[in-house]
């Protein structure tokens, strides 16, 4: 029972953090966004805002709460009757990247590090279906799970001042896109034409959840400006599982 | 056009209470540096708490007034001129056209507010007006324009609103971080008990310790964070996240300050004393 492993954390006057010690992986998540949606549902004049990461949940509350330990098993009994729902997306956001070497400025240095084709580098990374598990660090920045073991990449020794919107990179055990440009460390491999931050969006300004399933789309240097100047017509495909 | 920035000082930004709603999108809570004083300059001219005020950041900032309304300025002690005589501190001021109202000096604290009746008009996002880069621009620059709605009757102000805070104190009041219960023994005791100074890095998304500490935990699994974290790095530096800190984080959290917590230590600069005090029975 996962809420066997879970702890809570009077964080401030106005939040609870719980934190599950338990394997990360999808189902987690699943459990994870089950909660937060009981937790709104049950609650939703006092609650504000409900933050997951990996294996947390952040509480944020309107006003102080006054006794933590009531307000702590009241939440403990929700969770405990919660239904857990199918809260992963089931349908795949197809994210085109160009891998030209124009954009994947250290492809190379992938490709003689680990003694692999920059084309193997980038069928490997193109293949699998990531899960978006929240987004954080920069505004629409996703932080993503299901990268190929054989990608695992060391950050450079020297961060770069400034990586390009729209940069797709891999640092350590994680792939991502820097959805602003940004000083970064990861070794970038291509480039989507894509925002992934848009603030003139009314509902929520990031283009990724958490609970979403991408994949990568390779594409040519001319379907990447096509996209590119034709950005507003553009419409993210999506390919059920 | 309402007002016009003559000056913009340093860091000079529009700020309210900020938002929550879009944090799911990475994007930070942001607000006023010290929310106490933000909402006395406000309730000086009867607003909510958590209207939008102009933020400013030590002396510098000069504004011009192009209607009339009922203005009044926040800081912990200040002179402040409203076309070259010194008006007071949280006292409510009528303005009017060709006004020009310019912080002279900052005499203590770093952050200061000024507030219009009813408000400042801008383009609300997630919930706020308070600038954040890219949502807004990151700060005022000169020439910069801002709307309120101008304000003609005779106003009363109730009383002069009193700050409670004490900004004075070098303590700084704490939860346990989430990371606290896995620090060594000496490590909780130096936290608890000793006197730590501020370093120069002061800004809206963080600031820093000077001192360093032996830090033997690793980093965590990427998890939540706050205004008022207090992150340890590998190197065993304290960072206090503020207003504009990102949502998430990777470094051990090892305190967490009170909302009046991160009001005062905002106000605190370079060499400033801290000492933390624990709230140990958080029931």
């Amino acid at each position: 029972m996962i809420l066997d492993k879970a702890t809570f954390f009077h964080y401030n006057e106005r939040s609870i953090l719980i934190q599950f010690d338990v394997e990360i992986n999808q189902k987690l998540l699943n459990n994870l966004l089950s909660f937060k949606n009981i937790l709104f549902k049950s609650k939703p004049k006092q609650i504000l805002q409900i933050i997951n990461t990996y294996n947390s949940l952040l509480i944020i509350y309107g006003s102080t709460i006054n006794n933590f330990y009531n307000e702590k098993n009241e939440v403990f009994q929700l969770l405990k009757t919660a239904k857990i729902e199918g809260k992963i997306s089931s349908s795949v956001l197809q994210i085109p990247v160009c891998y030209d070497e124009e954009f994947g400025i250290d492809l190379h240095e992938i490709s003689e590090s680990k003694n692999m084709a920059i084309s193997e580098i980038i069928k490997l990374h193109a293949e699998p279906n990531y899960l978006v598990h929240f987004i954080g660090f920069l505004p629409g920045f996703p932080y993503l799970s299901g990268l190929n073991s054989e990608l695992f990449s060391r950050r450079k020794s020297q961060p770069r001042s400034k990586i390009n919107a729209g940069a797709v990179g891999i640092g350590g055990e994680q792939t991502g896109i820097y959805p602003m440009s940004s000083p970064g460390g990861w070794q970038i491999i291509g480039q989507t034409p894509i925002q992934l931050f848009n603030q003139t969006k009314n509902e929520s300004p990031s283009l990724l959840h958490s609970g979403d399933i991408l994949k990568f789309e390779p594409i040519s240097k001319s379907e990447y400006q096509h996209i590119e100047n034709n950005l507003q017509d553009y419409e993210l495909k999506k390919i059920n599982l | 056009m309402s007002l016009k920035i003559l000056k913009p000082g340093f860091f000079s930004s529009l700020q309210d209470f900020g938002r929550t709603e879009a944090m799911t999108s990475g994007v930070p809570i942001s607000g006023a540096m010290d929310r106490s004083l933000a909402g006395l300059a406000n309730s000086a001219v009867g607003n909510s708490k958590n209207s939008a005020v102009i933020e400013f950041f030590q002396q510098g900032l000069s504004l011009e007034f192009q209607k009339p309304t009922i203005i009044a300025v926040s800081a912990i002690d200040a002179d402040i001129m409203l076309n070259d005589k010194p008006i007071n501190i949280l006292e409510s001021v009528e303005v009017k056209l060709k006004d020009i109202l310019k912080i002279k000096a900052m005499n203590s604290g770093l952050w200061g507010y000024v507030a219009v009746k009813n408000g400042f008009i801008s383009e609300s996002f997630y919930g706020s007006q308070s600038f954040f880069s890219p949502l807004t621009k990151a700060n005022f620059n000169k020439n910069d324009v801002l709307d309120f709605k101008s304000f003609e009757d005779k106003f009363q102000q109730d009383s002069k609103p009193e700050n409670n805070l004490d900004y004075d104190s070098e303590y700084l009041e704490v939860f346990p971080g989430v990371e606290f219960e896995k620090l060594s023994k000496t490590l909780k005791y130096q936290l608890k008990h000793a006197e730590f100074s501020l370093s120069k890095t002061t800004n809206r998304m963080a600031y820093q310790v000077q001192e360093k500490l032996d830090n033997e935990l690793d980093e965590i699994v990427t998890g939540p964070v706050l205004p008022g974290t207090i992150q340890f790095t590998p190197q065993g530096k304290l960072i206090v996240l503020m207003r504009d800190a990102q949502i998430t984080g990777g470094y051990p959290r090892v305190l967490q300050l009170t909302e009046n917590s991160i009001s005062i230590l905002s106000q605190k600069s370079f060499k400033d004393k801290i000492r933390f005090r624990l709230i140990e029975n958080n029931s």
